[in-house]
């Protein structure tokens, strides 16, 4: 007899015994079946170190409350600063995001991430067909990362200072324009734009002679420079201001500045070409709350989630069905000023990012311009 | 001798030598967790920064761990950074001048004027700007000294200038006003803490003993409180060698510093080759705290004067 007065016999106890056996055993395999994406989870939190524009947090709150999923995010600085993260600490992440080359070239070739199926994921089918089929995030084990925004680097000028109106790389080393142009403070990027105003293809993977050449510019260029920007809103406010007639970033400058009550300005890709990103969303290898990403996924990139935050944030998406919503809400001007449709087309004349063989040379070159 | 079995184990009693050491370990005891901290949050960060600088970096930003001399090559060869940090060093030394004298005249004024209730208000008020982040501390300086910010238009206002002027942001200028603006307020605590146990009338019997105000004030007062403004110095002119948000965000494209060389490295996960030159910059500050060690009495810094 037992505390309780309670007569367990032997027959009663492997009886129980029997039933939690069955009961843990069937918990195992549903946590199994959620461990690769495919039932229905019990929510929880997950860890994503992502760019501040990639979620809005009404949205998270959203699927917080409808589906307990909890998104812990670190903000990301960078692609370089982000594979290095992952590489420290592997599995403490779950899902990261990357651009363009640095999906297959570094964190797949490290073996960090997870490629997967992207097909299994229903909002997928409101992708553009393409963008699931990118033959650089394509493997033999799977699709490398969810795709998310995209944008050429383009360069933006101040119409009523600029004069005539520019079309290449070169206008940033006009003399006539010194200490009016500002660009963000990505030191690779700005060497790989002055690669592109040499006429280089391959600006990640300069060879010394090439460099060479880009220093010179380089030189040109320090002048014209009033200050890097810390983020891409600072490069907008520093035209608002007028402080600024010259700018580079992404797509959509043009409505951010007006928006901000600043002058008019219009924007060009350079005819030299450009650099571009396309960024997705990866899976990080041995995360411990992968069984989360499909779930959260599906709900993240519904198109009305994905339109909210076009309208918020403003760079094009790969949601062929954003578009269409965009459109009902009447925002297809907006979209179509952002070429929301002709990814394809621009991504396939530009240099995507990716992890290069001259960034080191890239940073002492640029360290050697821009220092005392 | 005499020995004691205790649990199986034989001990010896202390002798006198252990019994020192014990004594000795004890009297240290009070220190060992500012010295795990010192040694766990310095020493080891500093011998790993100092083991990746003679390491490489390699394709997809691996550390290749095999010595090499080639960081420390290119900082002496590359005479950007040895440039960069002459500059780091004028721009430091000028804005501890400046901070120094500004700080001593406040804290001065604190000390021999004002009740010891109204000064802690007054130091209260001093340090009410660290409540906020320092980025927006530095952003506010960005709209006050920019093209469109708050002195170009005072100065417009009072016809001194007829449109807005770049001379203060956006250079070495701006980095100077803004750092100075940052770390004056350290210097004015250590300042007042040395100052408030100086005893003013000292001042009054020397001159009164034919001392010009300035004579006490150069031998009476100034020995009395030079711990204190050794200790200020430190306090300012060093971490002015790592700063890099403010000549980044106020110092503009020609303004940089060494640490703003030493952030493009590591922003591009090229550890090895950030960790050299940020070595050079501590092997520096260490070289420094070495050559002024002797005014590094902390104790003196309140209990003198």
């Amino acid at each position: 007899m037992n505390a309780h007065g309670y007569d367990l016999s032997r027959r009663r106890f492997l009886q129980a015994s029997a039933l939690a056996g069955v009961a843990v055993g069937m918990g195992g395999i549903t946590a199994a079946c959620n461990a690769i994406g495919g039932g229905a989870v019990q929510g929880g939190t997950f860890n994503w170190m992502t760019w501040g524009d990639h979620y809005i947090d009404e949205q998270l709150k959203a699927i917080e409350a409808s589906d307990k999923i909890v998104a812990n995010i670190s903000e990301l600085a960078g692609n370089a600063e982000g594979f290095a993260k992952v590489k420290e600490v592997k599995g403490q992440l779950d899902m990261i995001s990357g651009d363009a080359l640095w999906v297959p070239d570094a964190y797949f070739a490290e073996g960090l991430i997870v490629p997967f199926d992207i097909n299994e994921l229903k909002v997928s089918q409101q992708l553009y067909p393409f963008a699931r089929q990118f033959e650089i995030w394509t493997k033999p084990e799977g699709y490398l990362g969810y795709p998310f925004g995209w944008s050429p680097i383009s360069i933006y000028y101040n119409a009523a200072e600029v004069s005539p109106a520019p079309d290449s790389w070169q206008v940033l080393l006009d003399p006539k324009y010194k200490g009016r142009i500002v660009v963000e403070n990505q030191p690779e990027e700005i060497v790989a734009y002055m690669g592109k105003a040499a006429g280089f293809d391959d600006v990640y993977n300069m060879t010394d002679d090439q460099l060479a050449t880009v220093k010179g510019l380089l030189e040109q260029l320090k002048p014209n420079v009033l200050r890097f920007a810390q983020q891409a809103t600072d490069s907008v406010n520093a035209m608002i201001s007028g402080e600024a007639w010259l700018i580079t970033g992404n797509f959509g400058n043009e409505d951010r500045v007006k928006d901000g009550g600043g002058p008019e300005i219009k924007g060009y890709i350079p005819k030299e070409g450009t650099v571009g990103w396309m960024d997705a969303e990866m899976i990080v290898k041995d995360g411990a709350n992968t069984s989360l990403l499909f779930p959260y996924l599906e709900k993240a990139e519904q198109a009305e989630n994905i339109a909210a935050n076009f309208i918020k944030h403003g760079r094009p998406l790969f949601s062929e069905k954003a578009y269409q919503v965009l459109v009902d809400q009447g925002e297809k001007d907006r979209a179509d000023r952002y070429r929301w449709t002709e990814s394809e087309a621009i991504l396939s004349q530009t240099t995507l990012k990716g992890p290069g063989t001259s960034t080191a040379k890239s940073i002492q070159l640029f360290n050697e311009i821009f220092g005392a | 001798m005499t020995t004691r079995v205790v649990g199986g184990a034989t001990l010896a009693p202390p002798t006198a030598a252990s019994g020192g050491r014990i004594s000795s370990l004890r009297r240290f005891a009070p220190f060992i967790p500012a010295g795990l901290i010192l040694v766990g949050l310095f020493f080891v960060p500093l011998a790993v920064m100092l083991v990746f600088s003679f390491w490489s970096t390699g394709a997809n930003l691996d550390v290749i761990p095999v010595w090499t001399l080639e960081n420390y090559a290119n900082f002496f060869e590359n005479t950007t950074y040895v440039r960069t940090l002459f500059k780091t060093l004028v721009i430091g030394a000028g804005v501890t001048l400046v901070s120094l004298v500004g700080a001593f005249a406040v804290a001065y004024f604190l000390a021999r004027y004002v009740s010891r209730r109204w000064a802690r208000v007054a130091l209260l008020i001093i340090i009410v700007p660290f409540w906020t982040s320092y980025l927006l501390r530095v952003y506010s300086w960005q709209a006050i000294l920019g093209e469109r910010g708050a002195l170009n238009q005072v100065l417009m206002g009072l016809g001194l200038i007829s449109e807005p002027s770049r001379l203060f942001v956006y250079n070495d200028i701006g980095t100077f006003i803004v750092l100075t603006y940052v770390y004056l307020p350290f210097a004015a605590l250590v300042l007042y803490a040395s100052l408030e146990r100086f005893d003013f009338t000292q001042l009054t019997a020397a001159q009164d003993l034919g001392a010009r105000p300035h004579q006490a004030f150069r031998h009476v007062l100034l020995p009395q409180i030079r711990p204190g403004l050794i200790t200020a110095a430190i306090f300012v002119f060093i971490p002015i060698l790592g700063e890099f948000l403010t000549p980044s965000m106020v110092g503009g494209a020609g303004g940089l510093l060494i640490a703003n060389l030493v952030a493009n490295f590591f922003k591009n996960a090229l550890i090895p080759e950030g960790a050299a030159v940020g070595f050079m910059i501590a092997a520096f500050v260490l070289v420094l705290l070495i050559a002024f060690r002797r005014y590094l009495r902390v104790e003196d810094v309140y209990a003198r004067g």
